[in-house]
């Protein structure tokens, strides 16, 4: 069963933010409201353990705007998808929300269809990004386990070296590089060659 | 016409040089002849040296004869030589007609020591007279009066029997010789030009000195009956005809310079010489008469004392013609500066009329761009309500959706619908008062001022426009002041600038999550002024000098007009904005207004008026 989603709307206008709120509540997406930046940098929901979901960003507020408050997050390593809500739908201000990192932007006035799609993707790309997150801290916890030879085996056998390459290279015995290169194997949980390659590619090729 | 004062005076000038330079020459030549042993005689050559020397040659060379050790020597001078030789004393004594005599006994105390006496022709006491001839067959010139406006010839004006004795008469008859006759023709020695001049006919009449006209008949050079006498009149003792009264003859006279021994000599001398030529000397006559002709043609010894006005025009006329001209000069000279004047008042009219025009163009341009600016302010308005009334609306929308979404799912939250009818029609009241609230601004464009009363105003703008708008934690203080000066001014305009500051403070006292406002009115240098303080983060110096830059803006979303339109606003209604900071944080903007003028109430219900 996967985790109920959650939704941060970020609206200084009461109105605004309590009806799309309420649009989110129809749909049976859970919704929590922020009437400013600073009020949501205060959230619990931005610290682990987190729900997939997205946030839903008005770019004209007073005190910190949208998009400080966009960049400000990504600086902080949110991962969590933001959705820009631009008031004039003017072409400048959804570049640099683009370029801040935005995950989509919504010109108002929007239709209802339409916002729910954009939360819809975004809240699937939070759970990617949050299962590709998990799988990875799993990789860098085992990581964290090898021993600096071990380490030094497995750069080598990564590097697509032969176990007399490697032996010559850290100048021990070859029966040394096969005990070393067996225990990291078993750390690290791969079954094979291929598997370990995998794990160890894959988590800096996913996106931040 | 300045030219022409120029050249009578350059004339004058000239003049007087010429004569000034004849003079030093005389002056010189009697110098040169005024030697060690030697006696001088002056004598009057008025018809020249050679006749002199032939008239007096003998009474000269008897005197050398008489008295030795002593020569006597001729000097013959002509009129202002006379007065020049008895000035600087270069003769010692002087043979000279009465009229010259009476001068020098006037002006250098000159002394008669003896008298000509000429023989046959009249006695020495009435020797000398004047005869004014006509051609015999003009005898329309009857008497003196006659000779009004004809020509008349003499043979100098200076000469005494020539012309002055003649004058006296003409004078007496009424008739001025410089002034009433058609021309005083000098025609120069020797006198019988004047006979030639009448004979001819350029001239009317002629004045010759007594007897000369017997003389010529004598010599055959006149016919008997070709020439009448003109009020000749009879003289005991005068055989010639005469035309005048008749004065004693030439005198001999002694200057004071000369030894009173040498005059005595002299004297016994002259009295005891022969006739010679048909001249001798005889006891000094009584020059009286003279001196009474001198007086009453004021001349000689007697310039005028008190000169008329008519012998000051006929004296002076070149001066007059200098002066004339020089006021007619002037005269023309006023005139043309104020014809000049008054053109260039014109002128000066006509560029202030054209000044005012171009600043009425200006004032009529600046109306306009008042316009613009307020369209621009409607134009920004416009923008600002459109986003206002978005968010209601959009509100409207989500909630209308999402009833319709619950509707949809076949088991409707009935308490969700009921708070989202109770959100939409949350809403709707919203964007109604949007409305309202912007319907003033928008309904009177054009500024219209009347005498307001501030607090109204300010409490008007607070409670219809500002109240709901304000956030919960901000709290709006006022202070009144009491009696506060009534303002000429549009009110709404006035009332966009305090809810435009309200909406700056606002937004500043959110930024630091709360706090309150105070809006003020008060009076300073007898304006009224209203300030909006706010509790938010300020601003800086720097940007304190730019707040009311158009374009210039701190907010993300500004605009930057908002504070430059309210400046506007504000210095049309002769007022100033300033920003200042707070000496506890935060920024006041205060702006002014001058009081109205005590023009009675005119409109000053202001606030039924609004609504």
């Amino acid at each position: 069963m996967e985790e109920a989603p959650l939704v941060l709307v970020v609206d200084d206008d009461e109105g605004m933010r309590t009806s799309v709120a309420f649009l989110l509540a129809s749909v049976g997406i859970a919704c929590e409201t922020c009437a400013s930046a600073e009020d949501l940098l205060r959230s619990p929901r931005l610290r682990p353990p987190l729900r997939p979901g997205c946030i839903l960003l008005d770019v004209r507020m007073p005190g910190m705007s949208g998009i400080e408050l966009l960049r400000h997050l990504k600086q902080r390593g949110c991962k969590r998808p933001v959705i820009m809500i631009t008031g004039h739908g003017d072409v400048p201000l959804a570049v640099s929300a683009l370029k801040a990192g935005a995950e989509d932007f919504i010109e108002k006035p929007f239709k209802d269809q339409e916002l729910l799609d954009a939360i819809n993707a975004a809240i699937r790309r939070s759970r990617s990004i949050l299962e590709h997150s998990a799988e990875r801290e799993a990789v860098e916890a085992r990581l964290a386990r090898l021993s600096r030879r071990e380490r030094e085996v497995l750069a080598l056998v990564l590097d697509g070296k032969q176990n007399k390459e490697i032996a010559a290279a850290l100048a021990i015995s070859i029966k040394t590089v096969e005990g070393h290169r067996q225990m990291a194997m078993e750390k690290m949980g791969a079954r094979s060659l291929a598997e370990l390659v995998r794990m160890m590619v894959t988590p800096a090729a996913a996106p931040h | 016409m300045l030219r022409t004062p120029g050249c009578l005076l350059a004339v004058a000038v000239r003049t007087a040089a010429a004569a000034g330079l004849w003079t030093a020459i005389t002056v010189g030549l009697c110098t040169a002849a005024a030697a060690a042993d030697t006696v001088r005689v002056g004598v009057l050559a008025y018809q020249g040296s050679e006749r002199a020397a032939r008239d007096f040659e003998p009474t000269l060379d008897h005197l050398n004869a008489t008295i030795p050790g002593v020569r006597f020597t001729m000097v013959p001078l002509d009129l202002p030589g006379v007065v020049m030789a008895a000035a600087d004393r270069s003769v010692d004594f002087i043979i000279t007609n009465p009229g010259s005599y009476v001068t020098l006994e006037a002006r250098f105390a000159a002394t008669r020591i003896a008298t000509l006496e000429a023989g046959p022709l009249g006695t020495p006491t009435a020797a000398i007279g004047s005869t004014i001839i006509r051609r015999a067959d003009t005898p329309a010139i009857a008497a003196l009066k006659d000779l009004r406006g004809r020509t008349v010839a003499v043979v100098s004006t200076e000469a005494f029997g020539g012309f002055q004795i003649a004058w006296r008469e003409m004078q007496e008859a009424g008739v001025r010789p410089f002034a009433d006759l058609r021309d005083l023709r000098a025609v120069g020695f020797p006198m019988e030009g004047v006979v030639d001049a009448v004979r001819s006919g350029t001239a009317d009449a002629g004045i010759l000195r007594a007897c000369l006209l017997e003389e010529l008949e004598q010599q055959g050079r006149v016919a008997p009956g070709e020439f009448a006498v003109v009020a000749a009149r009879p003289h005991i003792d005068m055989p010639c005809r005469v035309s005048s009264r008749l004065y004693p003859d030439w005198p001999f006279a002694r200057l004071p310079h000369t030894p009173r021994d040498l005059a005595r000599r002299v004297a016994a001398a002259l009295l005891l010489m022969p006739p010679a030529a048909g001249k001798s000397w005889t006891a000094p006559l009584d020059y009286t008469p003279v001196h009474e002709l001198f007086r009453t043609l004021r001349i000689g010894p007697y310039p005028r004392t008190a000169p008329s006005l008519e012998e000051l025009a006929r004296d002076h006329w070149q001066w007059l013609a200098v002066a004339a001209a020089a006021a007619v000069w002037w005269v023309v000279h006023a005139a043309r500066v104020e014809v000049l004047v008054r053109r260039r008042t014109r002128e000066l009219e006509h560029q202030i009329a054209e000044r005012e025009r171009a600043e009425a163009t200006a004032r009529r341009l600046q109306r306009e761009r008042d316009q613009l600016s307020r369209l621009g302010i409607v134009g920004e308005m416009a923008s600002t309500i459109a986003h206002e009334l978005n968010q209601p609306l959009g509100a409207i929308t989500n909630f209308a959706n999402g009833m319709n979404r619950i509707l949809e799912s076949g088991q409707p939250d009935m308490a969700m619908l009921r708070h989202g009818v109770q959100a939409v029609t949350q809403q709707a009241e919203r964007a109604t008062a949007i409305i309202r609230r912007t319907r003033g601004f928008v309904r009177r464009r054009d500024a219209r001022r009347s005498v307001i009363d501030v607090n109204v105003a300010v409490i008007e703008a607070l409670t219809l426009f500002g109240a709901p708008e304000t956030p919960s934690a901000v709290r709006i203080h006022t202070e009144f002041a009491i009696g506060l000066p009534s303002v000429r001014a549009d009110r709404i305009e006035v009332q966009q600038v305090l809810l435009n500051l309200v909406q700056n403070a606002i937004d500043a006292t959110r930024e630091v999550g709360g706090g309150a406002i105070s809006v003020r009115t008060d009076t300073v240098d007898g304006m009224v002024r209203v300030a909006v303080c706010d509790c938010g983060p300020g601003i800086d110096a720097a940007a304190a000098s730019r707040l009311f830059e158009p374009f210039y803006t701190t907010k993300p979303d500004g605009l930057g007009l908002g504070l430059s339109i309210c400046r506007t606003i504000v210095e049309r209604h002769g007022g100033r904005i300033v920003a200042t900071g707070n000496p506890q944080g935060g920024l006041t903007v205060a702006f002014t207004l001058p009081p109205a003028e005590e023009t009675g109430p005119e409109e000053t219900n202001d606030l039924e008026e609004v609504r």
